[in-house]
């Protein structure tokens, strides 16, 4: 009979302590743990983004073209939230228990309301929050590139939408701050939030 | 505008020898100089880009969106949001020791980061 070469390995059948996709990634060079520490902040970051964005949006009374992208924003971090919390706790990790301790982690700074709460000031604020953001997505995309396909898969399809994100609020920026034309080269999204690449099926995140 | 002297010990033990202007970013001179070093947020927040001071040195952090006195007491440095005060000798890829220097004081903190080089 043939052998069947991926029908045993490190992990001893019937071992519940171990994941095979996790010691795969081990064997291609992961360090797991790292990753799993920086995904958490990650994901810290986007809820927290979720939250002040929250609060931002209400201070754009009168932009409301300003106000429908930014929560169109704002409910996109949240689908990188929920996108990505399910692999930290595929790899062995876990959120803290405290929401004081998850935000204090978070991997990017806190988006507050700037004072006074222009059009303008809050439009660089959600800009320097979506520009962290497509940093901090790259890195884990160049951390699991070619090693870890399904971390790699999520944290790319994260990093689209941030860098839609990134050039909404160039072009608002662009035009409220200097008069400048700067097209970021999209159009509204179908419906507010879509995620149009990180949306898990709507059962499983409806 | 006057320039200072930074030099970067990397953990391999090479080093790097740069003149970084007082109104400079270090991690800025880093980069245009081709040398790698980890960073991400670039907003002095995350903390993957953390240097230590190695003997006396005055650095303005004042541009980091975090940095505690706790860290500067340490002689710890965000190197993106950086400018040099005097002449610098800076240990670099310093990360897990700020992280862990703030868990032990309760301080809030970033726990990951990139792993490279680390």
């Amino acid at each position: 009979m043939a052998e069947k070469k991926h029908a045993s390995g490190i992990v001893a059948s019937g071992d519940l302590t171990k994941r095979v996709g996790v010691e795969q990634m081990r064997a291609r060079g992961v360090d797991v743990e790292q990753l799993i520490e920086l995904l958490i902040d990650a994901a810290g970051a986007e809820f927290t983004t979720y939250y002040y964005y929250t609060i931002l949006r209400m201070y754009l009374a009168g932009n409301e073209d300003y106000k429908e992208i930014c929560e169109d924003a704002r409910l996109e971090d949240r689908s990188h939230f929920e996108l990505i919390t399910p692999r930290i706790y595929e790899l062995g990790g876990s959120l803290p228990r405290d929401i004081r301790d998850f935000a204090d982690r978070a991997g990017c700074p806190d988006a507050y309301l700037p004072d006074p709460p222009t059009a303008e000031s809050i439009l660089s604020v959600l800009l320097d929050a979506e520009r962290c953001a497509v940093r901090t997505w790259n890195e884990v995309c160049d951390l699991t590139f070619g090693k870890d396909p399904r971390t790699y898969d999520m944290a790319s399809r994260i990093l689209q939408e941030e860098i839609e994100h990134e050039a909404w609020f160039i072009e608002l920026l662009s035009m409220e701050r200097d008069g400048d034309v700067r097209p970021s080269g999209h159009f509204r999204r179908g419906t507010p939030g879509a995620s149009p690449y990180s949306k898990n099926t709507g059962f499983y995140n409806p | 505008m006057c320039d200072y002297n930074v030099e970067l010990i990397l953990p391999d033990g090479n080093t790097h020898r740069l003149k970084v202007g007082a109104d400079e970013l270090i991690l800025d001179v880093v980069y245009r100089e081709g040398i790698d070093l980890p960073s991400m947020c670039l907003m002095g927040w995350c903390i993957t880009c953390t240097g230590q001071l190695v003997g006396e040195g005055k650095v303005d952090q004042s541009a980091s969106l975090r940095y505690f006195p706790e860290d500067a007491a340490a002689g710890f440095v965000l190197l993106c949001t950086a400018k040099p005060r005097s002449d610098l000798q800076i240990r670099t890829h310093q990360r897990i020791a700020l992280r862990d220097r703030r868990i032990a004081c309760g301080l809030p903190t970033p726990r990951g980061g990139t792993y490279r080089l680390e």
